[in-house]
């Protein structure tokens, strides 16, 4: 009796129905459709160029961006900022995850720090961040870095506490070694806890260095809209807000379709 | 054998460990000179002087009142357009794609281009304010309307429930839980994109200016004060929701 | 007269007139991976006024699928079925269902949900009050009417389901293994209430179980299904005078009968069926 309501009324599930070779169509319909209104709109006169600038004006400045190189070199500097502090700020939560799930006492002494930083906004930080460490490089890899950290802990935390007691005593009944329970159980159990919070962690870290790129930065993508603004030109900042939403999806799209293929052996 | 762990005071005593050390070591950095930062002290100091000349007050109510405009009208849109997004499939089709699209981009990547539109100022920080917390309210809430269960439909189909009723009686109460779940991120959300656009916007008041300003001015007391009370505001808005969500819920087993 | 808890005026005291039940050849496909699979396949079948009707069989033999078609959830059939000589076509306040899961709202208390059930009946408004508190009654219930489901064990839950399918006084109720979710003792104490709430009410029951003891318990007559695809392989007369008494050696010496039934198929296969474990093998 798991059908939903869903069949009854109109259905409503995550569009999976339409797929061509594994890609699917709805998730590209989407962006279509939006394109089209979004040309008709300026064809119609609407708004001004001044105000709208239509699909083709954008992809024209997309080209010209991408011709002369600017585009890759803020795309660039982005994900190179994002990768390198989610590789840092992920390590880090989930060394510490581990830290505070497997002893009590570093638990007792570290977790209500943790819970209580864990209760400001990573944004909050931004300010402090740049008085300690100015507007460069560092900066923006820290921030990236404390954002992915929070979420990877908490993961990971979670998903080694979430271990079923029973499951240890299987292990027990049938005489499993410490190594054979962390490989046979432990590790594949917290996998999936683990995926999710990457997933997570990866998609909260982009958002937060676009706003810190917007704040300070002389690069990346949330420079290249600031700078767009700034100057008016709406096609730039257009753009920027196109390729940042892209980067974003494809993010968590591939975050998902890692998780979904590791975890086959959950219930779907 | 960690038995004395779970006594209460030891725990506390353990979880101060930490802090304490932060404290020292801002201290002794201090008296070093090795940056030019106000002591501890000094960050109680600050917080009178805030209180006293009203500061933060006023800040604080600017912030408020900035989230709370914004939560006003993007949680009530984003419960409906998502309900209704859950009940009829049409709306979805329609306007599904067009917000799955949007919802792509970082909330506050919109700053810049609602910034050209709206200039830099209160229509401008309630449109990513609304958003932010339009996105999660109007996703949960459609999610929450598709899980509810076939079986309890199919009651509603037995004692001749009219479209209506279907929805009041079985839709909207199944739905709810999720509802409440897209409220609550909303909230944070909705805090989040407060404080990130006081920041970058630059507004007169509020507590992502008086962090920006304590910056400049280079006092980490000032910025320490201002994110304790945003950490704390949030903390709290965060628990007063989750005692009205309990009290909505006490149908369920466990909330 | 305490046997029923609110006669209406409009109605003769001998509301036993209604509810006769018809099924005419009744067949049902569904479709599986494409292809068409028979789970119900030439029903006939007349249930009498007030008479409780049993139907055992293996699972899958579509028992639930008839009862799913009877009460209009599933329309999708050839054949007729047919209650007081009118077409079934769709759902009913005629026609009431208790499923195995009690599928009370869980966010409504005990009394919300029995009283939803009237929602769509002409029963005035200032009655209704009245109206679930005596069904609430009816199934010893009183002093949970402002319980929510989950704080209620898995028999009162059921017997609160039996409330709400009573409460609009249908004409017929249909009973999808109502008891089937309960554990053993529960099920005992649940059925001798079914069986003084069906005396009370007389209204026309049609239960399906896979428990040949309880279906001759509560049945004036028990339908034995066979499966691949559903057919009636035999109907049993129960003659025995309600309330019954378990101890019966009729209802005894009838669930051998019918044990022996249903099981008679399986023994031929059930060589075949044997599991062989390789490493027990002689060798």
């Amino acid at each position: 009796m798991t059908s939903r309501a869903a069949d009854l009324l109109p259905p409503v599930r995550p569009r999976r129905a339409f797929q061509l070779s594994g890609l699917p169509v709805g998730a590209l319909l989407a962006p279509l459709l939006l394109l089209g209104l979004w040309q008709l709109l300026c064809l119609s006169g609407v708004f001004p160029p001044q105000v709208l600038v239509p699909p083709s004006g954008v992809a024209r400045t997309l080209e010209e961006m991408a011709l002369s190189g600017e585009l890759q070199r803020h795309l660039g500097d982005s994900m190179r900022r994002l990768l390198l502090g989610f590789a840092i700020g992920a390590a880090a939560g989930m060394a510490f995850g581990v830290t505070i799930a497997l002893s009590r006492l570093a638990e007792a002494a570290l977790s209500p720090l943790f819970l209580t930083l864990w209760q400001v906004p990573v944004i909050a930080f931004v300010p402090m961040m740049v008085m300690f460490l100015g507007i460069d490089e560092p900066f923006k890899l820290a921030v990236v870095a404390i954002a992915a950290f929070f979420p990877m802990a908490l993961a990971t935390f979670d998903g080694i506490r979430g271990v079923p007691k029973s499951w240890f005593e299987v292990a027990k009944v049938y005489r499993l070694s410490l190594f054979q329970l962390i490989r046979r159980i432990l590790l594949p159990a917290t996998v999936p806890a683990v995926l999710t919070g990457l997933r997570v962690s990866l998609t909260r870290a982009w958002v937060v260095l676009v706003a810190a790129e917007l704040l300070a930065a002389d690069s990346g993508l949330g420079q290249m809209m600031e700078m767009g603004r700034q100057l008016f030109q709406i096609d730039v900042v257009l753009a920027g807000v196109i390729v940042t939403g892209l980067v974003g999806f494809l993010l968590d799209r591939g975050a998902r379709w890692v998780e979904s293929h590791a975890t086959r052996w959950r219930a779907a | 054998m960690t038995g004395w762990l779970t006594r209460f005071p030891v725990r506390v005593a353990i979880g101060l460990v930490a802090p304490a050390l932060l404290i020292v070591l801002w201290q002794w950095q201090t008296s070093e000179h090795i940056v030019t930062f106000a002591p501890p002290a000094a960050v109680g100091t600050a917080l009178l002087d805030l209180i006293r000349s009203g500061d933060l007050a006023r800040d604080t109510l600017a912030t408020l009142k900035r989230a709370f405009t914004g939560l006003a009208i993007g949680v009530p849109l984003g419960v409906a357009v998502g309900i209704a997004m859950g009940i009829w499939k049409p709306i979805d089709r329609l306007v599904g794609p067009l917000l799955h699209a949007l919802r792509q981009v970082p909330m506050i990547g919109w700053l810049p281009l609602m910034g050209l539109w709206f200039g830099m100022g209160a229509t401008t920080e309630l449109a990513v304010v609304g958003m932010s917390s339009f996105f999660p309210s109007m996703l949960n809430s459609h999610a929450g309307v598709a899980q509810v269960e076939k079986r309890y439909i199919e009651v509603g189909g037995i004692f001749r429930f009219s479209v209506a009723q279907r929805i009041r009686y079985i839709l909207l109460p199944g739905a709810m839980p999720l509802v409440l779940t897209g409220i609550t991120q909303a909230l944070a959300f909705a805090w989040i994109a407060t404080i990130g656009t006081e920041l970058l916007t630059g507004a007169n008041a509020g507590l992502g200016v008086a962090m920006q300003l304590a910056q400049v001015q280079q006092r980490l007391d000032i910025m320490l004060v201002i994110i304790g009370v945003t950490a704390a505001l949030g903390f709290t808005i965060n628990q007063l929701f989750r005692q009205l969500r309990q009290s909505l819920l006490r149908w369920q087993p466990s909330v | 007269m305490s046997a029923h808890p609110h006669a209406r005026e409009d109605k003769p005291p001998q509301s036993v007139q209604h509810g006769a039940l018809s099924v005419r050849d009744l067949d049902k496909s569904f479709q599986i991976g494409g292809r068409p699979h028979k789970v119900l396949d030439g029903i006939n079948l007349d249930v009498r006024p007030g008479e409780f009707v049993s139907i055992v069989g293996a699972s899958g033999c579509g028992k639930s699928t008839l009862l799913r078609l009877i009460v209009g959830l599933d329309t999708d059939y050839s054949g007729e079925l047919r209650l007081d000589g009118e077409r079934i076509a769709t759902t009913s306040l005629d026609r009431g269902i208790i499923f195995q899961d009690h599928r009370l709202f869980p966010w409504m208390t005990l009394e919300q949900n029995v009283e939803l059930a009237l929602l769509n009946t002409d029963t005035p408004k200032d009655r209704r009050a009245k109206i679930v508190a005596d069904h609430i009654a009816l199934v010893n219930l009183t002093g949970f009417e402002k319980a929510y489901p989950h704080q209620l064990s898995g028999g009162m839950a059921q017997r609160a389901a039996i409330a709400r399918a009573l409460v609009t006084e249908p004409r017929l109720l249909l009973l999808d293994e109502p008891l089937g979710a309960l554990d053993a003792l529960t099920r005992v104490h649940v059925q001798n209430e079914l069986q003084r709430i069906w005396m009370a009410q007389r209204s026309t029951m049609v239960m399906v179980t896979h428990d040949v003891e309880e279906a001759l318990y509560l049945g004036d007559r028990v339908i034995v299904m066979s499966p691949n695809p559903g057919r009636i392989r035999r109907i049993v007369d129960v003659d025995l005078p309600h309330p019954r008494d378990r101890r019966s050696p009729l209802l005894h010496r009838l669930k051998d009968e019918i044990l022996a039934e249903l099981t008679s198929g399986a023994d031929a296969d059930a060589a075949d069926n044997l599991v062989h474990l390789p490493s027990r093998e002689p060798r």
